[in-house]
This record gives C-alpha cells, sequence and structure tokens, in this order.
C-alpha cells in the first residue's frame, strides 16, 4: 500500500458543500435573520392556503391583527389574546428559571392542571361563603404550591437519586392529565367540582366569588392577572440578575462541579428553583382558571409545551421571552380567529402554521453560528 | 519519487470564525527524518496537522505527498496516502482488546473475527520490535501501553509517515527514552516522523531539523545541530526570556496543614490516596509529582473538604478538618485550585463574566438578598490590573479568555482572598512560556508571605527548578518525599512508576515540631 500511496489518490475530488463556524452576528443581522425566517414561514404558509383555496392575504391580515378589523367587537379579542397569552408569559418565564440551571422541565403541562385543579377545589369549598379576595388569594396559593410540590418529586429525586428530570417531569405531566380527566368523568358525591345539575359528568362553572377581577376600560375588561403575570415577570428578571439565589442558580447551570468547589449546597439550589418554577407555572394555572370561570380536561392549552419553546427561542433572556411569547399568542390567536372567518381552514392550521414557522427559525439559528459555502469549483487532484 | 520531500505543505490557511489558526504556513519533512513542530499553545501546530490526518480541511493552499499533490478531505483518504497521526488524546475504544482496536480500522479484514488475528498483530509488532499482548484489553493498558497501540496502528495501516501530537506529555523519563528510541529506530526503517511538542530538551534530543510556529504562522526551520534551547526559545515566543525559575528563600516555620494515614477512595469507589503522610510548612512549595491520575485530583478534593475522606487526619493549624463543609474550609484560608483537562471544569464558571467569578466564594458574605457586583468589579478589576490579564472588560465570560488569562482569573481570585495555604494542581497546564512563568513568580511571591503550597505539577523541570521537597504518588502511594535540590529527573521517574520506593528504608512525611498534639498537651507553641 504504501508503495502505491502516489498513484491511489488520483480520484479524489473537493467536497460540494462545506460548513465551517463563524463568530456571532451583530444584533441588527440576527433580527433580520430571524425575519426572513418567519418570512419564508409564511411563504410556505401561502402556498398552503392557496391550495385549499383561501386567499392568503386575507388570511394573514386577520391573523396578525388578531381579528381586531372588521369587527363589531374589537375589544373581545383583546380580552381573548389576553387569556391566552397571560399564562403563557408566566409559563415561559417560569421555565426559564429551571432551564438556565439546566434542568429540563418538561412538565409544564402536569403542573400546570395541578395547580388549576386545586384552585377549581378550593374555590368549589370556599367559593360560595368566603369574602372574594380571600378566596382568590387561596385559589392561587394553593394551587401553586400544590404545583410547587408536585415539581419538586422529580427535583427531589434526581438530588437524592439522581434520576433524569426530563422523564420525571414528563411521566408526570401523564398523571396529572389522568386526574384531572377522572375527576371530570366521575360522577359521585364527593366530587365537588362536577356540575349537580347535569345527568353527565360536566365540571361546574365557578361561583361568582372565584373569578379573576377585571377593570373597565370602557367596554374592554382588562384581566387582572395580566397586570400581575408583568409583576412576576419584573421580579424575576431582578431576581436573575441581580439576588444571590438568581446568582447561585447560574453556577450550578454553567458547571456543577465550580458550584460544588465553592461551597453552595447544590441538592438545595436545585429543589428551591425547581420549587419556584413549578409554584409559578401552578400559579398560571390557577388564574387561568379563575379567568376561565371553570375547569376542563384541556386546560392547559398546550402551554406547558409552547413555553418551552418559548423558553429556547428566546435563549432564556427574560425580555425576549416577553417578545417571544406575546408574537407566538398572536400566531396561536390570530390564527384561530382568521380560521373561523374561513370555512375551508380548520383551526388546527394555526398549529401547523406555527410548526412550520418553529422549524425554519430553528433552522436559521443554525445558519446564525454556522456558514455554509458550497464550491462549484470543485478541485480534482492530478490524474 | 525524486522528490526531497515525503510531505510539503504550501501557503496554509485555516480560520476558525475570526481567529486565524494557521497563516500562510509552509513546511517541507524530508524523507526519513525527524521533523519537531514547535510552538506555544495556541500556535496552530496541532490544526495544522489534524489537516494532514483529514479532521479539518485547510481554507487554502496545497499539499504535496512525495512531490504530487493531494486532496485529503476524510481521515480515510489521510490514511491512503499513507499518514498516520497519533493523537495526544488517544483514540481507542476502551473495551475492546490491543489486537481489536487496531482490527477496527483495518481494510480486508473479512466478516469473521478470527483468532489468529492476535498472532498476526503480535507478529507485526515483534517486527517493528515492541512487545505487545495483542489480547490485553485497552483498559487495563497503562499510558505507555495505550502509546504503543497507537504507533503500532498506524503501522499496521501502512503509514510512512507518522505525525506524534505531543507524545511524551503523559510520560515518565524513561518511557520517553524508550519512545525515542523506538522512533529512531522507525526512522532508519524510512519512516518520515513530525513529532509536536514544547519541551526544548526533547527537542534537541530526537530532532534533525525544527520548525517552528508562533501564533499561527511559520517562523523558520532551522537544523537541530545548528541550534540551541535559548535560539529556539526565542523563535518559540518572538523576544528573548530568562528560563531560570527561582527558588525562594524561607525561613523555616511551622507546618501549616499535616495529613495522617490518609485514605480516600475515587468515584469508582477503588482506593486512590492510600494512607498518605506529609505535612506542608509556612512559607514552603511542597511539589507532588506522578503519572496522571495517580491519586492528585482525589487528594486536592479531600482537602477542600469536597470528597469524603475514609480514614485518617487533615490538620491545618493543629485543627483536624475532615467532615468540615468547603464552606467552612475555604473560611479557614485553605484555598484550592484545580486545572483539569479542559481547564475550565473546576474553579470556575465559564459562562459567566469575570466580575462573577471573582464572587463565587465570598457572595454570599455580603448583608441582605442582593449580589455585592460593585465589590465583585473592584476585585476584578484589581486582579486585571496585577496579573495583566487581557480581557475587553471585567464583564467579559470567562470562556471568552485565553487559556492563560483564564488561570490568571483563578489564582488571582484564590489568591486575593487571602489564603495561608494554597493547594494548587496543574495552574501552568497548557499555558505558554509567558504566562507560566508569571504564574511560579505569582508563586513565589505566596511564598515570601508565609503561605504554604502544595503544587501539583506534571513537568518534573518546573518541580525540580521551583519546589523545596518534591512528594511521588505512585497509585496513590507516597514512594518519598525527596528534597528539589538533591533529587534528579531519573530518580523521580523510577518513583513514578514504582520501581523505586524509600517506603521501606525511612519514615517521611511526619513533621518532628508536629501540631497535631499542641491543643490536646500543653496548648503552648511547640519549640521549633
Amino acid at each position: 500500500m504504501n508503495k502505491t500511496a502516489a498513484n491511489t489518490h488520483s480520484h479524489v475530488k473537493e467536497p460540494l458543500i462545506r460548513i465551517v463556524k463563524r463568530d456571532g452576528l451583530k444584533l441588527s443581522k440576527l433580527v433580520l435573520v430571524y425575519v426572513g425566517a418567519i418570512l419564508l414561514a409564511m411563504i410556505i404558509g401561502c402556498i398552503l392556503l392557496a391550495s385549499m383555496g383561501v386567499n392568503p392575504f386575507k388570511f394573514y391580515e386577520k391573523m396578525l391583527t388578531i381579528g381586531v378589523v372588521g369587527n363589531a367587537f374589537p375589544y373581545k379579542c383583546f380580552e381573548g389574546y389576553i387569556k391566552l397569552f397571560t399564562p403563557l408569559l408566566i409559563v415561559s418565564v417560569a421555565l426559564s428559571l429551571a432551564f438556565r440551571m439546566k434542568f429540563w422541565n418538561v412538565g409544564g403541562e402536569g403542573q400546570f392542571i395541578v395547580g388549576a385543579l386545586v384552585a377549581g377545589w378550593i374555590s368549589a369549598i370556599i367559593g360560595e361563603s368566603a369574602p372574594s379576595f380571600l378566596v382568590l388569594i387561596l385559589m392561587s396559593l394553593g394551587g401553586a404550591i400544590a404545583a410547587g410540590f408536585y415539581g419538586s418529586i422529580a427535583s427531589v429525586l434526581k438530588v437524592k437519586f439522581g434520576t433524569n428530570e426530563t422523564l420525571m417531569t414528563l411521566m408526570l405531566n401523564y398523571i396529572a392529565l389522568y386526574l384531572i380527566m377522572f375527576f371530570g368523568e366521575t360522577k359521585a358525591d364527593w366530587n365537588i367540582l362536577l356540575n349537580e345539575d347535569s345527568a353527565r359528568p360536566i365540571f361546574k362553572t365557578f361561583f361568582e366569588n372565584a373569578w379573576m377581577p377585571v377593570i373597565k376600560i370602557g367596554s374592554f375588561s382588562l384581566n387582572i392577572s395580566l397586570i400581575i403575570a408583568f409583576v412576576i415577570t419584573a421580579l424575576i428578571f431582578v431576581y436573575l440578575k441581580k439576588t444571590k439565589q438568581g446568582y447561585e442558580l447560574s453556577v450550578v447551570g454553567d458547571s456543577i462541579s465550580t458550584a460544588n468547589y465553592a461551597g453552595m449546597k447544590t441538592g438545595r439550589i436545585i429543589i428551591r428553583t425547581v420549587f419556584i418554577s413549578a409554584f409559578l407555572i401552578g400559579l398560571a394555572g390557577a388564574f387561568y382558571v379563575s379567568t376561565a370561570h371553570s375547569l376542563s380536561t384541556s386546560v392547559t392549552n398546550d402551554v406547558g409545551w409552547t413555553g418551552v419553546i418559548v423558553a429556547w427561542l428566546s435563549k432564556l433572556n427574560t425580555l425576549a421571552i416577553v417578545v417571544t411569547s406575546a408574537l407566538i399568542s398572536i400566531l396561536r390567536y390570530g390564527c384561530t380567529q382568521a380560521a373561523a372567518e374561513f370555512a375551508s381552514v380548520d383551526s388546527h392550521f394555526a398549529d401547523l402554521l406555527q410548526g412550520i414557522i418553529l422549524f425554519s427559525v430553528l433552522a436559521c439559528d443554525f445558519l446564525t453560528r454556522f456558514k455554509v459555502i458550497i464550491n462549484l469549483k470543485r478541485r480534482k487532484s492530478h490524474e | 519519487m525524486a522528490a526531497e520531500y515525503a510531505i510539503e505543505l504550501k501557503n496554509i490557511n485555516k480560520s476558525f470564525g475570526s481567529v486565524a489558526a494557521n497563516k500562510n504556513i509552509s513546511i517541507g519533512l524530508r524523507r526519513g527524518e525527524i521533523l519537531a513542530l514547535l510552538g506555544e499553545n495556541g500556535s496552530g501546530k496541532t490544526t495544522l496537522m489534524n489537516m494532514l490526518s483529514g479532521i479539518y480541511k485547510p481554507d487554502s493552499g496545497s499539499i504535496f505527498v512525495d512531490g504530487e499533490e493531494v486532496l485529503i478531505n476524510s481521515p480515510e483518504d489521510s490514511k491512503r496516502l499513507g499518514i498516520g497521526m497519533v493523537h495526544q488524546h488517544f483514540k481507542l475504544v476502551e473495551k475492546f482488546s490491543a489486537a481489536d482496536n487496531i482490527w477496527l480500522g483495518a481494510e480486508k479484514t473479512g466478516l469473521f473475527l478470527k483468532k489468529s488475528r492476535y498472532k498476526k498483530i503480535e507478529e507485526m509488532a515483534s517486527r517493528f520490535g515492541f512487545e505487545i499482548d495483542a489480547s490485553k484489553l485497552v483498559s487495563n493498558m497503562s499510558v505507555s501501553e495505550k502509546q504503543t497501540l497507537e504507533i503500532l496502528k498506524v503501522l499496521y495501516y501502512g503509514a510512512n509517515i507518522i505525525i506524534l501530537d505531543e507524545p511524551t506529555a503523559v510520560l515518565t523519563v524513561q518511557e520517553i527514552r524508550k519512545l525515542f528510541s523506538v522512533l529512531r529506530k522507525m526512522k532508519e526503517d524510512g519512516h518520515s516522523i513530525i513529532i509536536i511538542t514544547h519541551k526544548l530538551d526533547e527537542v534537541m534530543d530526537i530532532s534533525d531539523r525544527v520548525a517552528v510556529l508562533r501564533k499561527g504562522e511559520y517562523i523558520d526551520t532551522v537544523n537541530t545541530a545548528d541550534t540551541n534551547q535559548q535560539q529556539l526559545t526565542e523563535l518559540m515566543v518572538g523576544k528573548k526570556i530568562d528560563l531560570n525559575i527561582e527558588r525562594v528563600k524561607t525561613e523555616k516555620k511551622l507546618p501549616l496543614l499535616e495529613i495522617r494515614d490518609l485514605t480516600v477512595n475515587n468515584d469508582e469507589n477503588a482506593v486512590a490516596i492510600d494512607h498518605v503522610n506529609f505535612y506542608i510548612r509556612g512559607g514552603e512549595i511542597l511539589g507532588v509529582a506522578g503519572i496522571a491520575g495517580c491519586g492528585q485530583k482525589e487528594l486536592c478534593e479531600a482537602i477542600a473538604g469536597l470528597r469524603p475522606v475514609q480514614s485518617g487526619m487533615i490538620i491545618h493549624e493543629g485543627e483536624n478538618i475532615i467532615g468540615w463543609t468547603p464552606k467552612k474550609i475555604i473560611e479557614k484560608g485553605i484555598s484550592m485550585s484545580f486545572i483539569p483537562e479542559d481547564r475550565l471544569g473546576m474553579g470556575l464558571a465559564p459562562s459567566l463574566s469575570i466580575i462573577d467569578n471573582m464572587l463565587l466564594k465570598k457572595y454570599n458574605d455580603s448583608k441582605g438578598i442582593f449580589v455585592d457586583r460593585v465589590q465583585g468589579k473592584a476585585d476584578a478589576d484589581r486582579v486585571i490590573k496585577e496579573l495583566s490579564v487581557v480581557t475587553p472588560s471585567a464583564n467579559t465570560p470567562v470562556r471568552l479568555l485565553s487559556g492563560g488569562n483564564v488561570q490568571k482569573v483563578l489564582l488571582g481570585r484564590e489568591i486575593s482572598s487571602g489564603p495561608n495555604v494554597i493547594v494548587t494542581a496543574y495552574p501552568v497546564r497548557g499555558l505558554d512560556i509567558n504566562s507560566s512563568y508569571a504564574i511560579y513568580d505569582i508563586l513565589n511571591a505566596e511564598k515570601r508571605k508565609g503561605t504554604g503550597i502544595l503544587f501539583v505539577g506534571e513537568d518534573l523541570d518546573v518541580l525540580l527548578a521551583l519546589c523545596d521537597k518534591i512528594m511521588v504518588l505512585c497509585h496513590g502511594k507516597v514512594m518519598g518525599i525527596v528534597h528539589a535540590h538533591k533529587t534528579t529527573k531519573e530518580e523521580l521517574g523510577l518513583m513514578m512508576t514504582g520501581a523505586l520506593d524509600y517506603n521501606d528504608e525511612k519514615a517521611f512525611g511526619i513533621a518532628k515540631d508536629s501540631r497535631i498534639n499542641e491543643k490536646t498537651e500543653a496548648g503552648g507553641e511547640p519549640n521549633e
């Protein structure tokens, strides 16, 4: 083989495509790349819409304005939008807390359900008799604390036995989901969550004392939970940037051996942070049922999953999460609004379009880190 | 086949992002010579060689083998051209035998694994003058056996151009000597060899010519016979450098840290440190020598309270600190810095800024719930200034700094906490000459202040020059503690492999003026 080395390499050709690492892009270029990605996805959406016989421009107009244009009750659109946006914002911020610590909490769905369920139960017990502010506070705290403990199952197991938190939180989602289905379908004397007047098992509407208060601005009702969500976001921003606990969780996320080395109690930090994360998600669940005035087996609206996507797209940056969750909510709510207008488009088209957009944004993420070089003038070694 | 060079590189360029790793490099390897490729860390030696082995592709430039231009798109191409590379970090399957590791990449081995492969490979090995047990599992091999296997592997694949990337970094003096005689024999057989190293005495010993790189640029190629270490250093660093390391003289002080009969387990629960005795006085540097992974890490972690101790005592200023939390040990004035192979693993949080890293051990000292970053900024600015850390700002994440600056940040923080015992492992790992000497100066300055220093090192020349005493570990046991000015590299090498053991001759590691019973006895200061 040695002596023929010079002859055996004669047919080697340079490769057509090469991938080369590049430095970070400037912010302006980065924004441009993402806008391009969204446009690309919308063009694909255009083709799909056109093939279904829908005018894509009308559809997009309706979608991007969340159905406000040409609506007799435009404030209703804003209210619906806020109802979707508030839980997504809280859940995304809460998840980013755990993610920063590299604790992959994909149990947002389950924690949200637990928060909603416990809040619903509390409202069923005391909603009729107790004063409204007390009902609301107990519902929120009860739901949040219950969810906090529910989330802690995974973190405690991880700290004590080194279990995988992704699997654990994922499995706990199904337990919570089947639990709420069980309560929703079991007609029994003890089940105070169901409507007594109905023969079929359906969740009952909450007493008025358990309704999330609103601030009336003309005919538009501003849900208080939106304001609280913004306050929580601001608090978490400060928590991460300024406090000792926020500092600790960044160190643990960055290098757990360094955290140990510095004398931090890493187990406690993990359990504490995951508790806060799940606590906030449970709070969002309580807020949501209090806003919707009733429980439902589809109470989460996939917020636990969407929150993961929002947190990732925002690179766990709290301010970016506000913007991203607002945009994703426009996409989701706008799409359902637009789909209602066009008979041939199912509301599931929103999910499809969202999937395409996320896919192209994530693909562009690759382009921000790597350069693809296409070599058309390929050199050959000598024949 | 009349070409002068077995392999020739012309105008090679390679960049990673905005970092140019190789700038317009042209180097030739003559047939049947040993060429040393010399350069500091980050000068682009490994990048250049990885382009020969098909791992990277040059952005521009040409490669000639036997005078013909070739393209190397993959390791396969490289193998076909007769180029074999022995990487610094071995590329072996731990759970496979020696023979199977070679078989893995060999061509025309057939569908089934036959017993005859062991014999085939042993025969081939003895033809080259190696002795190996072809059925031995890699996981049971010593470092030098693994390296032999790597060399055998490339020979078996028919390589006649052999590249060795820092092959001596993990070997003892005796093993290096053996390796060099193997290389000389290979050269006589007509192989052409490139050896990457930054140890000058080895360059002088083994090579015919030396090619020098500096910061990704080609500087010069000189005949080894016509040069000396001082000239090579100047070529490598770009300026004159005093290669002497100072051993500061201090007055003898009381033992600060005494280790008595210490046994510590590793992560696999096997004994890593085995009934070890030693002590460090104030104003003294105790060196620790040993082959990689013979208990250094476990010892450091045990002292810092990061690893449970099986038995024995760790006495700091007369107090047993076993069972104390890492936090309490830090507060007592024991600082531990360990530079692992990835250089960022323990001691620093890579994604956090210099400021945040300065606060790592004292963020909790301020009152209230907020982190005091004003203090952190002051610390960071001081360390940046005093140790001349090169960084865009104090807010820069540590992982973006170069290796030397990362290590300066780490040591700077440790020293700024005013410790009385410094445990430092591999503080100059991967650093260039300038930065290394800056670190030695820092340690010597601490020594003058009366700090007791435990210096775990890998370069015996440095240990010999810098330390007062050297303790040699072999498989977790202390083979002996010797005075640095009385011992030799050969003696240390023998102790590192366990061939020389002073345990039978005399007791060591227990101070005459030990403070261990100071509290239980009269309570007064013992007489020096």
